[in-house]
């Protein structure tokens, strides 16, 4: 079967659908478009020197499908040893490369089970938002899920503690580090849909983004609820996951976003939640923080080596 | 082929798994929107459209909902859940000033302690009580004077009781027979199966409907808080289903009996597929999350398909303005 001849018949049958639903959303943007502006002023903990340029629900989906570019990579390479096809990564803005990732020879079925089905959702949220967003959606940029002592993965656990200067962490050689990888993007798209849920204008969109906030928060559980239910006989596991979840939360600023997963008295913690039982939010500029690796404004780095596409690409400075 | 196989057949298995799905996308810009809001809408007067058939020649407009009464219907689901997991933990309920408000107060039936065998379960239900806890007082306090009361609770385990009757319509159990959610550990993980994703998918479709966007960001973190709960029991299930499949069967038929209650359109899923693979996150072809209308959501815990205004879970109904399940 040409496989290139298949590609181009569904790209022209999703054309006419993806031109319709592209006016839709325009059509829809346009209507509130003086709003976002003054909303993303109101909600973003953001320096003195705040931007001024209003955020188009266009520019937050484009914000997200970034994230699930680096997630559905990361789980589709540890599952099956290969990315994500060409034609889900085309768009506006530089398109790069992915550098590492492979598959995990998982010991546990029941973790290959979990990577297989997280990395199913994390594509059909990428083909999701790039359908949504049509010609607007953004190329994925540079993204680095590799293995090595200078990598995006052993910064983090550099950061957190897990590994000495010039050792490697790598997510890749078994199910605990797999879970521990995993761990490091889990509540942070949680935390990014849910601070992003008062940007989007669009009630459609709105829904639309509840429902994979909803997801996300589904994987988070998952990965959180089999890391304690290993730490029983692993402790390591779950003093792991509390320095990850401590690395994120020097790297996003003063205000405490993040929470482990180690018992806090008869209860366990595999929900992060504030004194309200209401999860967290962060502001874009957090979010970037995180997954750049960096507490200042930078544009680019950690598991995004040149930046993420888009308006929104500028992280936080703490 | 540089797609992945794996990824791909994962996809198939779960579009085969479900003839139906939601497609909210494939409608034109905000008509699923509008649909969801008058669905919860007709859900309030469906007793005036039925039992008033006098033609009007002026339309009345349907009443608005305000974010209050959005709030309150989200309040009396968490009443539930939070007095099924305090008393699962602790033997006792919410404390009594925490039950008061508009409308009618009703009591708790039954509930009672779980002698958990696994301090691993035990530790899952202490934290989830605690959180639902929260989201009582959360919500009370945001609502003040407006908060509705607490109406009946049946978290009963008799023949008759609501637990009986969910798990009897899931093909659990026979007739006069009984399921007892604080038996043991897996008869109250598949108790607290019955209400989780159900919160996740009643959040999901309030959400459009909430206009105030402060109160749109907390709910959007309790929704995610229920979905970090639904996420955890269906994990556990689904682990423990290893050494005792017929929990993940069991899981599996509830999912089916919520299913069967919404209406036609599947929004709802189990936590295995046919050959076995986990399916921890109910989600569409899309990788989204379900909504329920509030009238879907009252189907599930009145048990009951058709309009009525209390039942199950509620004997006496919700307290404020959103009380009528949908006509399915």
């Amino acid at each position: 079967m040409n496989e290139d001849e298949d590609r181009t018949i569904d790209r022209l049958r999703e054309h006419g659908e993806r031109r319709q639903q592209r006016r839709e959303f325009f059509r829809a943007i346009a209507a509130v478009a003086g709003v976002a502006g003054s909303m993303q002023m109101a909600m973003t903990i953001a320096p003195a020197h705040a931007q001024a340029t209003a955020v188009s629900d266009a520019d937050v989906l484009n914000f997200a499908l970034n994230l699930e570019y680096l997630e559905a990579q990361f789980y589709a390479y540890a599952a099956s040893g290969v990315g994500l096809s060409n034609s889900d990564l085309s768009g506006s803005g530089s398109q790069g490369a992915v550098s590492g990732g492979r598959q995990v020879n998982f010991s546990d079925q029941i973790v290959a089970q979990y990577a297989r089905e997280i990395a199913a959702d994390e594509l059909a949220h990428v083909k999701f938002l790039r359908a949504q967003l049509g010609n607007s959606a953004v190329a994925q940029p540079a993204i680095d899920i590799g293995v090595g002592p200078n990598s995006a993965f052993s910064a983090a656990a550099r950061a957190a503690g897990l590994i000495g200067a010039g050792e490697t962490f790598d997510p890749y050689a078994s199910d605990e580090n797999f879970l521990l990888g995993a761990f490091i993007f889990e509540d942070v798209g949680v935390t990014a849909y849910k601070g992003a849920a008062p940007l989007i204008t669009n009630e459609t969109y709105l829904e639309a983004a509840a429902g994979i906030l909803a997801a996300e928060a589904y994987h988070a559980a998952i990965v959180r609820t089999t890391l304690y239910g290993k730490g029983i006989d692993t402790p390591a596991l779950r003093s792991s996951a509390d320095k990850i979840s401590d690395a994120r939360d020097s790297l996003d600023g003063a205000s405490d976003l993040d929470q482990g997963i180690s018992p806090i008295g008869s209860a366990s913690n595999i929900v992060p939640l504030d004194d309200n039982g209401i999860a967290y939010s962060r502001s874009t500029g957090q979010v970037l923080n995180i997954v750049y690796l960096n507490n200042a404004a930078v544009s680019g780095g950690g598991f995004f080596p040149s930046g993420v596409n888009g308006s929104i690409r500028t992280s936080a400075a703490n | 082929m540089d797609q992945n196989d794996a990824i791909m057949a994962a996809l198939r298995a779960r579009a085969q798994r479900r003839e139906e799905r939601r497609r909210f996308f494939k409608v034109a810009g905000s008509a699923a929107v509008l649909a969801s809001a008058g669905s919860l809408l007709s859900a309030c007067d469906d007793d005036d459209k039925t039992t008033t058939p006098t033609p009007t020649p002026t339309p009345t407009p349907p009443p608005t909902l305000t974010d209050a009464d959005v709030l309150n219907f989200a309040l009396q689901l968490e009443y539930l859940e939070a007095q099924f997991y305090t008393y699962a933990v602790t033997g006792e309920g919410l404390p009594g000033s925490q039950l008061t408000g508009t409308g009618t107060q009703g009591a708790i039936m039954g509930g009672r302690k779980v002698t958990f065998s696994d301090p691993v379960v035990a530790q899952y239900a202490a934290e989830i009580a605690g959180d639902e806890a929260k989201h009582v007082l959360f919500l009370r306090n945001q609502l003040g004077s407006s908060a509705v009361a607490q109406p009946a609770i049946d978290i009963s385990a008799g023949s008759t009781s609501a637990f009986s009757a969910a798990a009897r319509a899931a093909g659990l159990i026979n007739d006069n027979q009984s399921f007892d959610p604080y038996a043991n550990d897996e008869n109250f993980l598949l108790g607290a199966f019955v209400f989780e994703d159900v919160g996740v998918t009643a959040y999901k479709g309030a959400a459009p409907l909430i206009s105030n966007k402060t109160y749109l960001e907390a709910a959007a973190g309790i929704l995610a808080a229920e979905a970090y709960h639904a996420g955890l029991i269906r994990t556990v299930l689904y682990r423990k289903g290893l050494e005792a499949p017929s929990l993940r069967t069991s899981a599996d038929k509830i999912s089916d009996a919520r299913d069967s209650l919404d209406g036609s359109s599947d929004l709802d899923q189990g936590i295995s597929l046919s050959d076995g693979k986990s399916n921890i996150v109910p989600t569409d072809t899309d990788g989204i999350a379900y909504s329920r209308s509030a009238g879907q959501v009252l189907n599930i815990v009145y048990l009951d398909k058709t309009a009525k205004s209390a039942g199950g879970f509620f004997p006496s109904g919700l307290n404020g303005n959103i009380k009528t399940s949908a006509a399915n």
